[in-house]
């Protein structure tokens, strides 16, 4: 989604380059409308998240690879999050917030709005079950 | 209980003071008002105007504190009540200026985890008061009553008082270059004059500022370490700290007193750091982080502003009780990255020195910062032998930084989440670095703690186990409060109907 409005930006912009003319920009549009396809595969096959017995992992990134441990004695509380391009594609983000610094960092998306809600409320359940008495 | 009723005049001329600056803004250079007759008047009406309504604020305003909560309502135009659990109260600050000195006034802050501003605030109340409901929101905390404090509970045990000679190398040690943002809005001021006074009017413009530039660059650092210098000492003149119980209580400042207390069992991170001068003399700082919030201001939250480096670490020890410190360094090959960076910033530099070469007039040895090729692997070994982590029982002790080293502690029950990243860079190199996220606030304005390029495999290790050590002493912490309640029930019987 994301690739076909950087190739719309990357064809105007050289439609009006003094070099070549407008087929430049189509060219560019299509190069990087191809990179950011598999820009967009390679994110969503790294993309993945594990619950684990008293933790969930998640791991992400291409450029740079992230793995992130959120204790669910830490999760304050869970999110389902749906954007405007997420509505038009049926998809949406469930965000857990812990009280650290980079509490919001840890979200999941790409998931249908369903499997997202179930998601809640099962880190919701994990969260009280892991008795977390003191959050900070 | 109500404010202070010195605090209706006061506020009213705080105000009066702050329409100043806006009339000094408004009327600087016209001719509206007929002069200081005009500005004179408008200064009295806006103070009766002001003393109206904080003789109303002064109504509204009702504190109270009971057993286990502080209630406050306020309000002139629209009224609220706010109650803040006295168990949830991090830290109660008292600060003073001069003026308020004199009237005897002070100023109250309560703050809590979570949320960003202070949680209340008392503008103004008696110095007695202040002092008396800080150390009353201290009792009521532990969970004492009136009349049963234990001896240990109201000693106060003097930690740390700053000499005068630590005081003068504060001052010398606390330039912050951050100042100089502020210094360069004087620039339109002095730059011209130094311009007529250095630079040869029929001289080429280019190259007038070429010789006042470097003479007005230095004056700015200067007046900045003078500035930031002077700011340093008159915040910690006569700085204190002492420990009462499990709270420690700091004072400090010459033109605005300062006073507070900072909660031991809400210590979320301990960061010992030492600036390139600091480390020279031996020196170094320690601070103290609560969750959501850190004492005194950004950039000054110091616990221990300037002290001898083993003094230091031995109080911050007295705080959380980590082991002697031995730092692993990441592995060598860490090393080939800061020389490759290194080396790309001087190529990049030299290509500029070349251009400007080629494409200006001006004609210099652009070649001779080639030279700076020498510096690289020296600056690349001075980063890398100062990164580092310790991995210790019950603490995660993490090292960076040349320019200021800042050695981070962090309880394992402290962690929020763990995570390791790798960059393309560092994945050619399998390096990983590793990051510990607590609840402390200062993780918003620098860099969190961090193990920066560990080997990956070791970061994936360490992720774990930081973890798994987590739960441990989350575990532990749960099965010493149980204990502690049964032995309670044991001892009093009553305690269990008064703890639910």
């Amino acid at each position: 989604m994301s690739s076909v409005v950087l190739g719309l930006i990357a064809a105007v912009a050289f439609l009006f380059a003094p070099v070549g003319g407008p087929w430049v920009g189509a060219a560019v549009a299509v190069v990087v409308f191809l990179l950011s396809v598999v820009f967009a595969v390679l994110r969503y096959r790294i993309w993945s998240y594990q619950l684990r017995t008293d933790s969930l992992l998640l791991q992400r990134g291409v450029v740079t690879r992230v793995s992130t441990v959120a204790p669910y004695v830490r999760i304050q509380h869970v999110d389902v999050r749906r954007g405007p391009t997420e509505r038009a594609f049926g998809l949406a983000t469930t965000v857990v917030y812990t009280a650290g610094s980079r509490g919001a960092d840890v979200s999941i998306p790409g998931l249908t709005p369903e499997r997202a809600e179930d998601l809640q409320t099962r880190l919701k359940q994990l969260a009280i079950a892991a008795e977390g008495e003191d959050a900070v | 209980m109500k404010l202070n009723p010195l605090s209706i005049p006061y506020r009213a001329g705080e105000s009066v003071v702050r329409l100043a600056w806006v009339l000094v803004i408004a009327f600087v250079g016209t001719s509206g008002i007929s002069g200081p007759t005009g500005i004179g008047l408008l200064v009295v009406a806006w103070f009766v105007v002001a003393t109206a309504y904080q003789l109303v604020y002064y109504q509204r305003f009702d504190y109270e504190l009971t057993e286990d909560t502080l209630d406050i309502a306020s309000g002139v135009v629209s009224r609220r009540q706010r109650e803040i659990p006295i168990r949830r109260i991090q830290n109660v600050d008292i600060s003073r200026n001069v003026v308020q000195r004199l009237l005897g006034l002070s100023r109250i802050d309560l703050e809590t985890a979570g949320g960003s501003s202070t949680e209340a605030s008392l503008r103004y109340v008696s110095t007695e008061e202040a002092e008396r409901l800080q150390s009353e929101i201290a009792r009521l905390k532990r969970g004492e009553t009136e009349g049963e404090e234990s001896p240990e509970s109201t000693t106060e045990e003097e930690l740390f008082a700053i000499t005068p000679k630590e005081l003068g190398l504060l001052g010398l040690v606390g330039v912050d270059l951050r100042l100089l943002g502020f210094v360069t809005v004087i620039l339109p001021v002095v730059f011209p004059p130094v311009q007529r006074r250095f630079g040869d009017p029929f001289q080429d413009p280019l190259i007038a500022l070429a010789t006042t530039a470097p003479l007005v660059a230095v004056a700015i650092v200067a007046v900045t370490a003078a500035i930031s210098g002077l700011l340093a000492v008159a915040n910690y003149y006569d700085f204190r700290l002492a420990r009462r119980g499990d709270e420690l209580l700091y004072e400090r400042g010459l033109l605005q007193r300062f006073s507070g207390s900072i909660p031991l069992e809400k210590v979320q991170t301990l960061s010992v750091s030492e600036n390139v001068i600091a480390r020279r003399l031996g020196y170094a700082s320690l601070a103290v982080e609560t969750a959501g919030y850190a004492p005194g201001d950004a950039g000054s939250q110091s616990a221990i502003p300037l002290a001898d480096r083993t003094r230091v670490l031995s109080l911050a020890q007295s705080v959380e009780a980590f082991a002697d410190l031995d730092f692993e360094r990441p592995p060598k090959r860490a090393r080939e990255r800061y020389v490759a960076r290194y080396a790309i910033v001087v190529a990049v530099v030299v290509a500029i020195a070349y251009a400007v070469n080629r494409m200006t007039d001006i004609t210099f040895a652009w070649y001779a910062t080639a030279g700076l090729f020498a510096v690289v692997p020296v600056a690349a070994h001075l980063k890398w032998v100062n990164l580092g982590y310790d991995l210790q029982d019950e603490y995660i002790v993490l090292r960076e930084g040349f320019w200021t080293r800042t050695i981070t502690v962090v309880p394992y029950y402290r962690v929020q989440t763990v995570l390791d990243s790798q960059s393309v860079f560092q994945r050619r190199r399998r390096l990983a670095t590793l990051v510990v996220d607590t609840a402390g606030s200062s993780g918003l304005t620098s860099g969190q703690p961090r193990a920066l390029d560990i080997d990956a495999e070791t970061a994936q290790d360490i992720r774990e186990s930081v973890a798994d050590r987590l739960q441990a002493a989350l575990a532990r912490r749960r099965e010493e409060r149980r204990r502690e309640r049964l032995e309670a029930i044991a001892a009093d019987p009553s305690e269990l109907a008064a703890d639910d």
